[in-house]
């Protein structure tokens, strides 16, 4: 297992966020974590990558338990990931979102960064090598000197996709990559997302949007803070449980 | 982002931008200028105040360096006392020579800030402010308190002098000090390290995601400004060799805030600008006496409703409106009219 | 028995007095989010105002107080309209204005006045004599009318339409405007009710200890203090804080020297604000 979750607790006074979830994935799979607006999906990934301390259980990645660890510690461990309401470096362009986000690979020394040695000079080359590639990649090497808060939505998501693939992340954690996005930019996500796999990078994608079962390996169901179900797409699809906890009632998916 | 309650510099201007008039020539030119100032103007006046131009643009510059990674620190005159204190009473009660001091002073003042903004940094930005400005009070409190150790109320006197006191010597020390500084400053903002604290300074969040320690840049910043402001004091405490908490009190931080934000928050030569500009006003309008007060209140008036972006911003608010007026009379020379 | 009877009356108005002026700072910054920092220079400014009516006009010392209040009261209208109001939410563009008005306030006050102390004539004469103690009249008058003004204040907030206005903004400030209030005329009613308050502690202090250049600093590390200690959106808590300092100010300066205690006060206040930086009665300020 790549990525265990064990007893996952998270409360905040009274309220319960998530509530004793365990889950599991492995290396290579691209696993979708889909369940209602205000099911902890996205609260479970503020747990694993220690933006939020868990109240109980643990969180163990490929082997070594980072549990409550902060969160350049876990991106660090190469865990990677966008969030949902799509943060960005606004007033920096969109190179320079990608660019600052190489921060971790390939490491300057601080001495090296501030006199300007040829280890720095040469590391920052790489990287903008490195960034107009992954702009290449996301198809936003022509927008690369517009300001991030300028774009358009979709080019937005597109550049915290950019983003989170900067850190060379072993486990890609996607927020709701595709809300918000037109079907041609829903497709080239997709498409995008599958070849990341390709490339040996396992992915978890929340996603409120069933469309994106198409893509995964498995599906795990979260309802109300624990998860109601787990397994192929297709038997998730028909699980009249998951059916329930989106339409309140007995629906065809 | 800029628009909310604590604004800070952050990045209005992307990472790499350099100012048309940050041409290392125009650059070099302005300092050889400046340079040769006392060889025009021997008056010890005007040596006295481009001294204090150039420690206070240390102050200044370092204190906007602070609030790159989106903290607003409201302590900043404190800290230059806390330098001029600790250089002032080595010297005065140790014998220890300025060329000791000042770097001994200097490290200190960071450490201290360190200290103080560890707990708080990790805290909102406000709440990093508020510390800040409680602390600083406390410092002055406690230089009162000091008694015969710190001067008390009276001050502190009898601080060691540097270059037998020659007024000229001072100048070229104060300028090479200034120059060193705002370069290193200069460096540190424009360098990796910069990015990184912008950064944060935008969007904590991302910039943990992608393994930026935040807290640790947090304290590296103030570090960074806390030393030179804490350079700047030592200096300054060895130069007036005489201190009084009048200068480093709340005011006195209020006012390097207006150095920098009058100057324009948003660009590195900004406090340069407002420093300069703010003490040179107060000073040649000693004529007036009593009413130059008034006077720097002006500019900060109208800078406040007249320009947003500082006194750096200058040139292109005249140059847009002069490219509207041509705009204009060009529209009208259409033929056919 | 003599120094407990001067300590407690000591402490009960300077408790008065910081509340009374903090009440008006902190009007602005629960409903605006504004940090005045020149709240102290308009204490100040009350003060000398209610001096110069006297002089000026030969009126008794209660009339200049409440000319004063109503003359600071308008000033607060047009600070609030036509220096905050256009930049809410700019921290920085307030802050610059605010060091404009306290150095315009400051430097007139010492233009005209000079930086000798002075004082108002005092609200009240005579000995008030109880068993073995003795409190002169000055402090009660002077008490009992901090005390009826919080008093009202209290009632001002908790019990008439305005007061309720006032809370909801502070509490919400868009809802408060979708539900109707006229924000900008309560917030001028509060900043009038606070630079009020602010000129008449002015008067007050003026008479009982003295008016002096750097009275307006003085306040306004109380007033900051109190208004940060008890958090934003909470006006009861203003009461405890200063209930609180005011009690660290009167008992301190009997044990070490006057320098020190306002140094250790202020520490206590730097720790108390690592313990809860949001303030210890406020909510959650959002940022």
């Amino acid at each position: 297992m790549f990525l265990e979750i064990k007893g996952l607790t998270k409360q905040f006074g009274g309220l319960t966020a998530v509530n004793q979830f365990d889950m599991y994935v492995n290396k290579g799979e691209i696993v979708g974590l889909i369940g209602p607006n205000g099911a902890g999906k996205t609260t479970l990934f503020n747990l694993i990558t220690g933006v939020l301390r868990p109240t109980r259980g643990k969180v163990i990645f490929d082997g070594e338990d980072i549990t409550g660890r902060k969160p350049h510690t876990v991106a660090a461990r190469g865990i990677g990931r966008t969030f949902q309401l799509n943060p960005l470096f606004a007033n920096f362009t969109v190179l320079q979102n990608v660019s600052a986000s190489f921060h971790l690979h390939p490491r300057s020394s601080l001495l090296d960064i501030y006199f300007n040695t040829k280890t720095y000079r040469r590391n920052e080359a790489y990287i903008l090598e490195q960034s107009l590639e992954v702009l290449k990649l996301v198809g936003l090497d022509r927008v690369k000197d517009e300001l991030a808060k300028n774009l358009p939505h979709g080019y937005q998501k597109m550049l915290g996709i950019a983003r989170a693939l900067a850190v060379k992340p072993k486990l890609l954690l996607l927020d709701e990559p595709i809300a918000g996005m037109n079907p041609d930019e829903i497709d080239f996500t997709m498409i995008g997302v599958r070849k990341t796999q390709q490339q040996g990078t396992t992915i978890v994608v929340v996603e409120h949007n069933m469309q994106i079962m198409d893509l995964c390996d498995r599906v795990v169901v979260i309802n109300f803070g624990h998860k109601i179900a787990e397994g192929l797409p297709k038997e998730v699809r028909e699980n009249k449980e998951v059916a329930r906890a989106y339409f309140g009632g007995e629906h065809a998916a | 982002m800029s628009s909310n309650q604590l604004s800070t510099s952050s990045a209005s201007e992307p990472a790499t931008d350099k100012r048309k008039w940050a041409n290392p020539s125009i650059l070099a030119g302005l300092v050889v200028i400046i340079a040769l100032l006392p060889l025009l103007l021997s008056s010890p006046y005007i040596l006295h105040i481009s001294i204090l131009i150039f420690v206070y643009i240390i102050a200044s510059v370092s204190l906007r360096t602070i609030t790159i990674s989106g903290q607003f620190p409201l302590a900043h005159g404190a800290f230059m006392g806390i330098g001029a204190y600790l250089a002032g009473m080595a010297s005065r009660w140790l014998g220890w020579q300025p060329w000791l001091t000042i770097p001994l002073a200097a490290i200190a003042t960071a450490g201290i800030g360190m200290l103080i903004g560890f707990p708080f940094s990790r805290l909102r930005a406000l709440y990093y402010a508020m510390g800040s400005l409680f602390f600083g009070i406390g410092v002055i409190y406690i230089i009162y308190a000091g008694g015969t150790w710190t001067g008390g109320y009276a001050g502190l006197i009898g601080i060691g002098g540097m270059f037998g006191g020659s007024r000229v010597a001072y100048y070229y020390f104060f300028l090479g000090l200034a120059l060193v500084s705002v370069i290193a400053l200069y460096r540190f903002e424009f360098s990796r390290i910069g990015i990184n604290l912008k950064a944060i300074a935008q969007s904590h969040l991302v910039a943990s995601s992608v393994g930026i320690n935040e807290g640790w840049y947090r304290i590296l910043a103030v570090g960074v400004g806390c030393f030179f402001v804490g350079l700047a004091g030592a200096s300054y405490a060895h130069y007036n060799t005489v201190l009084s908490t009048s200068s480093f009190n709340f005011m006195a931080t209020l006012w390097l805030v207006m150095y920098v934000l009058i100057g324009g928050i948003d660009s590195f030569a900004g406090p340069i600008v407002g420093t300069i500009i703010l003490i040179l006003i107060s000073e040649f309008s000693r004529d007036l006496k009593v009413f130059s007060p008034y006077l720097s209140a002006g500019i900060l008036l109208i800078v406040v409703y007249l320009m947003p972006q500082g006194l750096v911003s200058l040139p292109q608010l005249i140059k847009s409106r002069l490219f509207e007026r041509r705009k204009e009379k060009k529209i009208s020379h259409v033929p056919g009219n | 028995m003599e120094l407990a009877v001067a300590t407690v009356t000591n402490l009960l108005i300077l408790a008065s007095m910081y509340i009374l002026v903090a009440l008006g700072f902190a009007f602005l910054f629960n409903m605006l989010g504004i940090l005045n920092f020149a709240h102290g220079v308009i204490y100040m400014l009350g003060g000398y105002i209610g001096l110069a009516l006297i002089s000026a006009l030969g009126i008794n010392q209660w009339a200049a107080l409440i000319i004063s209040a109503v003359i600071i009261g308008a000033f607060g209208i047009f600070l609030e309209r036509f220096c905050f109001r256009p930049f809410i939410g700019n921290f920085n563009r307030i802050v610059m204005i605010c060091v404009a008005v306290i150095v315009i306030l400051q430097t007139s006050v010492n233009i005209i006045v000079g930086t000798q102390i002075t004082s108002l004539p005092s609200f009240a004469e005579g000995v008030l004599r109880v068993g073995l103690a003795s409190v002169s009249y000055e402090r009660i008058v002077t008490f009992a009318i901090g005390a009826l003004l919080l008093g009202a204040i209290m009632w001002f907030v908790n019990r008439t339409k305005w007061g309720q206005q006032m809370q909801a903004i502070s509490q919400d400030m868009q809802g408060a405007f979708l539900q109707g209030i006229n924000v900008h005329r309560i917030s001028a009613l509060a900043s009038f009710i606070g630079c009020a308050l602010a000129a008449i502690a002015g008067c007050l202090i003026g008479a009982y200890l003295s008016l002096g250049p750097f009275m307006g600093d003085f306040m306004l590390v109380k007033v900051l203090i109190l208004a940060i200690l008890s958090g934003v959106g909470s006006i009861s808590g203003i009461f405890i804080a200063g209930l609180v300092l005011a009690s660290l100010d009167s008992i301190l300066p009997l044990l070490v020297s006057g320098a020190a205690s306002d140094a250790i006060a202020v520490g206590i206040v730097v720790v108390l604000l690592l313990i809860r930086p949001q303030g210890f009665f406020g909510h959650e300020m959002e940022m």
